[in-house]
């Protein structure tokens, strides 16, 4: 008999524990700053569209190509005004 | 937006084929819960906002392979965020963080805005406890709770069937019950 109402009052307490939870667990109103900051943000270049931009070959060549073009460029220009400057002294 | 004007099929296939303004509609209608999760399981405002924006980003990623075999679009959305959430736990814990502040105060919805933000002591001591719980629990109290779910739409999220997540609930009052007799702790009827 005690045993049952012992089992009894803690049923009671299951009621009573879910509805704390339900008082604590409550839908919460985020701050409006942070969702006008969301909604900037996922109009934003995801890392994914920077990584296919990264990866596109064609674009990459012509950067790497331009790179490499204006490198040698500065090296010839240099190498002339080297060779230039020397014949004259 | 009027509810009645909203058509989550044709949302949902506008926003597959790539229409922004489609998947604008679908960030409206989620941003909240989903922020609310991701809060709840992180515990402050910075990495919730953080984690909230990379669910939606994953999902503008991703939405062309989402197919609705019956699985609803929400519960998708809340598994892209349960991923999120676990793989910072997972950094955080690598990392050997701080342990996190108690969860800031936020208006709850329909409170009005000069209520005093106060939770009591008891909510506070339950919350630490819930955050202790592990995390398929803590992602059960918290669909129940604060997004109201019923069982059947929660297992849908968590991959269990309406059975199994009413058997973890019980085991989860169960828990939290012996942890509060533990600490004698003493929830008075509301």
């Amino acid at each position: 008999m005690a045993k049952r109402k012992m089992d009894l009052t803690r049923e009671e307490n299951l009621d009573v524990l879910e509805a704390h939870l339900a008082g604590t667990l409550k839908p919460l109103t985020p701050p409006s700053d942070i969702v006008q900051r969301l909604r900037g943000r996922i109009q934003m270049p995801t890392r994914r569209e920077i990584t296919l931009r990264l990866t596109d070959w064609r674009r990459m060549f012509f950067v790497l190509g331009g790179v490499l073009s204006g490198m040698l460029l500065l090296v010839t220009l240099a190498r002339a005004f080297y060779y230039l400057a020397g014949r004259k002294g | 937006m009027p509810e009645l004007e909203y058509n989550e099929e044709e949302v949902l296939a506008l926003a597959s084929q790539g229409d922004r303004d489609a998947f604008g509609q679908l960030y409206e209608r989620y941003v909240e819960r989903i922020f609310n999760y991701v809060y709840y399981r992180t515990g402050n405002l910075h990495d919730a906002e953080d984690l909230t924006a990379r669910v939606f980003q994953r999902a503008m990623n991703h939405i062309k392979n989402y197919t609705d075999r019956g699985v609803p679009f929400s519960a998708w959305l809340y598994r892209i965020a349960h991923n999120l959430v676990a793989n910072w736990h997972r950094d955080r814990s690598r990392k050997q963080e701080i342990p996190l502040d108690d969860l800031p105060i936020l208006p709850a919805k329909g409170d009005h805005p000069e209520k005093n933000l106060v939770r009591s002591q008891e909510q506070d001591a339950l919350l630490k406890m819930i955050r202790k719980l592990p995390p398929e629990r803590q992602n059960l109290l918290i669909l129940k709770f604060v997004e109201n779910m019923s069982n059947a739409e929660i297992g849908a999220i968590m991959k269990r069937s309406e059975g199994a997540v009413k058997s973890l609930y019980h085991r989860t009052l169960l828990a939290l019950r012996d942890q509060l007799e533990d600490q004698n702790l003493n929830l008075e009827g509301e």
